[in-house]
């Protein structure tokens, strides 16, 4: 289980500030989901809290380490068990299903991964398109081998940025439904970026709305439904 | 700290080397220029048969890159956006000229005014080099516009088709998007033409480049030749200034140029003319000059053929291997520099590429004789070296900027993904980048082999000694012996260039097939 602070960040992009002294704790074991328009610095976060940029100012903390200050990474990527699922889902177009999962897999008996890939693919029922590339499955396919592909290195900390976009309600609701499930078997910390307002409401144990680098409201489902200010209420069409 | 620290030398260190290579020559060459035995003026050598040999040389290049570009132009638009049969067919041979050395063309159209007129000399050498140089350069200027069509968004014109004309579109809409396209197709044929050694040496016309190899390699006045190298450098230098962000970038050195939403228009009114004008066009870039050559090579005279293959037949083994050894080094560096580019935002030898990919043939060939001709570094000028760090010098721009335009197209994230699971920095280059490039580092050294095998500007200036080399061979050959055994030879050339490209297309069929991820 991994807690994740982030203590006075701001960061830019040339001269375009992303984040304004941005800090906030999200809490173990639970999903948070951050939405807001675009270029409101969501996606930065998740490639901060990653390891790969490092912010101009500020701490980044897991599990109360330093893993990142002031443009400074004490703790590469890589090192900091997590699961990133990108928006464009970079699966490498070159691999099959299989291969993109096993990809990175250290355990060095080919048994024990063609185990660990096939109980991943079972988890998330396309078994049978293991030896399929990429470009040979539709688009909520694709997007289940990129969330198996994050998922079969057990992180602890589950990045996720707007994988869900553009595919239909039902099998949405189906990639969730499996997601929800092995959070609570495995108990990441899972961060959720979408813009849909209605997805942060169901998928969120804590929203934070953010606009322009900053954070204008944070809280359950509830306290965001109660917040008083304009722009969250405006925003989440409340 | 000690990671960065040791990164950072392990790139600047080559870097540097490959800059001292390069840039030394060149810098050397200014040095010898700025400090030369004539101190009254540095430009002291231009008079008024210099300026007037300026004058008739850009003369002659403006006509050929006016004559190339509209041609490029118009067949741009017709391969890149109308909807017909055969367009790929169409496509890929009148690419071809591209690919073939210029001085066989050269050879052949002499060739063909000795047929028709009885006198190779009847035409005037100044208009066989214009012809010459427009059926060879105009498919430079096809390939710019037509990539630049194919990246408009059919959107554009669409919204644009809404309110007026199809004419009116493409004057107001159409021709503004590709501006920097029909410029710098424009200048990059201006500044090829400008420079060429070949063309104007075979059809005997004196232009500024070939003054240049006869002051240095005939007449022995070094330091004239510098001034002559720097005025020439300073000219492609200046024609190049207006444009050189959309150059450095060169998106037309591409594989994938195939735009995913361009609008294809589709006709049937004069599709039966279009063909026959492009037939037309297809003989007289291919058809016709292979015809010449033949009739002047093969026309009753076996010994000749036979004379002539057992003259070049030692030089194709070599040139080749001369070409793979070059293609393989420009190939590597290209990637190299296109990955420091696009990965690791440090552009600095993309533009040193640039800059020496732009220096006319014989003003390389002289600052490379002059900065490796001592005892010191006797090892790269008397060994293929010298031919090796010239032909990266010449050719590794386009190299770098095919495979740069490659990596532009492979999504960040494939990589920054393998790398928040642990895969390290070397795996991830072999599994994951390699793989995905291998369509765009193919093509760098194709293009690099048939262009290391056709190049004479510079290699007949620095070949070492006991190199024979086909282009070398057939120039040097075909100054003191009679026409039908220079065809001869060329048509030989001709064929061996063809059979690589031939070859090389197969393998890249196959390749292209188990790479291409729809």
């Amino acid at each position: 289980m991994h807690k994740i602070s982030l203590e006075h960040i701001t960061h830019r992009y040339g001269d375009n500030k992303v984040l304004e002294d941005f800090s906030f704790s999200f809490e173990e074991a639970k999903t948070t989901c951050l939405i807001g328009p675009s270029g409101c610095g969501k996606t930065t976060i998740l490639r901060l809290i990653s390891g790969l940029e490092a912010p101009l100012e500020g701490i980044i903390k897991i599990n109360e380490t330093v893993a990142t200050e002031n443009e400074r990474i004490f703790i590469p990527p890589h090192k900091r068990k997590i699961g990133f699922v990108f928006q464009d889902l970079a699966l490498w177009p070159h691999f099959t299903v299989f291969r993109n999962i096993a990809f990175g897999l250290k355990d060095r008996k080919a048994e024990k991964v063609s185990h660990q890939v096939t109980q991943i693919l079972d988890l998330f029922g396309i078994a049978d398109k293991a030896n399929k590339y990429p470009h040979q499955l539709s688009g909520g396919q694709k997007q289940m081998v990129a969330i198996a592909r994050s998922l079969v290195h057990q992180p602890e900390i589950f990045l996720m940025d707007e994988p869900l976009a553009n595919i239909d309600v039902k099998v949405k609701e189906n990639i969730l439904t499996h997601i929800k499930l092995l959070q609570q078997q495995f108990r990441f910390t899972m961060l959720y970026v979408t813009h849909d307002h209605q997805e942060a409401m169901q998928t969120g144990d804590k929203i934070l709305v953010m606009n322009e680098g900053v954070i204008e409201a944070a809280g359950t489902k509830k306290e965001i439904e109660n917040s008083s200010n304009h722009f969250v209420r405006s925003f989440m069409k409340l | 700290m000690g990671g960065r620290v040791s990164r950072q030398l392990a790139r600047n260190v080559p870097a540097l080397l490959l800059a001292l290579l390069l840039l030394g020559p060149l810098l050397a060459l200014l040095v010898r220029w700025l400090s030369g035995s004539d101190k009254l003026s540095l430009l002291a050598f231009i008079d008024a048969g210099t300026l007037l040999l300026v004058g008739k040389s850009l003369l002659l290049s403006c006509v050929v890159a006016v004559l190339a570009s509209l041609m490029g132009t118009i067949c741009g638009f017709l391969l890149y956006r109308l909807k017909f049969s055969f367009r790929g067919f169409y496509k890929i041979l009148l690419l071809l000229p591209l690919l073939v050395p210029p001085y066989i063309f050269a050879v052949a159209w002499k060739d063909g005014f000795q047929w028709l007129f009885g006198n190779s000399t009847a035409i005037n050498p100044e208009v066989g080099m214009i012809i010459v140089h427009t059926l060879v350069l105009f498919p430079l200027a096809m390939l710019i516009t037509g990539t630049a069509l194919s990246q408009i968004h059919s959107g554009l014109e669409e919204a644009g088709l809404m309110r007026v004309s199809f004419r009116r579109m493409l004057i107001k809409i159409i021709l503004p998007l590709i501006r920097p396209a029909l410029t710098i197709s424009f200048l990059l044929i201006l500044i090829i033409s400008l420079s060429d050694f070949s063309v104007p040496a075979f059809f005997g016309v004196n232009t500024f480049t070939t003054e240049i190899f006869t002051q240095f390699s005939a007449f022995y006045n070094h330091q004239l030749a510098i001034s002559q190298s720097f005025l020439l450098v300073l000219l492609c230098l200046t024609l190049l200034l207006s444009e050189n962000k959309y150059l450095s970038d060169a998106p037309f050195f591409s594989v994938h140029v195939k735009g995913s939403s361009t609008k294809h228009y589709s006709f049937r009114k004069g599709l039966t003319m279009l063909h026959v004008l492009l037939w037309i066009l297809l003989i007289a870039v291919l058809v016709l000059p292979v015809v010449m050559l033949s009739h002047q090579a093969l026309s009753g005279r076996e010994m000749l053929f036979s004379r002539a293959w057992e003259l070049l037949s030692p030089t194709i083994f070599q040139s080749a291997k001369l070409a793979f050894l070059g293609a393989s080094l420009i190939s590597a560096i290209g990637l190299w520099v296109a990955y420091l580019k696009e990965r690791s935002r440090f552009p600095h030898l993309n533009t040193m590429l640039l800059l020496t990919f732009i220096i006319p043939s014989t003003v390389l060939g002289v600052a490379m004789i002059k900065f490796y001709n001592h005892p010191a570094t006797n090892f790269i000028y008397t060994t293929i070296f010298i031919l090796l760090i010239t032909y990266v010098g010449r050719f590794g721009f386009i190299a770098a900027r095919i495979i740069g335009n490659g990596i532009k197209q492979i999504p960040g994230s494939l990589e920054e993904v393998a790398r928040v699971i642990g895969i390290p920095p070397v795996k991830r280059f072999f599994s994951i980048s390699i793989p995905l490039l291998l369509p765009s580092i193919f093509t760098a050294f194709v293009l690099s082999f048939v262009l290391c095998l056709g190049e004479l500007g510079t290699t007949i200036m620095i070949y070492p000694p006991g190199t024979e080399l086909m282009p070398v061979k057939i120039f040097t050959i075909g100054a003191n012996a009679p026409l039908a055994l220079t065809s001869s030879m060329t048509l030989i050339s001709f064929g061996v260039t063809m059979f690589f490209i031939l070859l090389f297309f197969l393998i890249g069929k196959i390749l292209f097939n188990r790479f291409s991820y729809a």
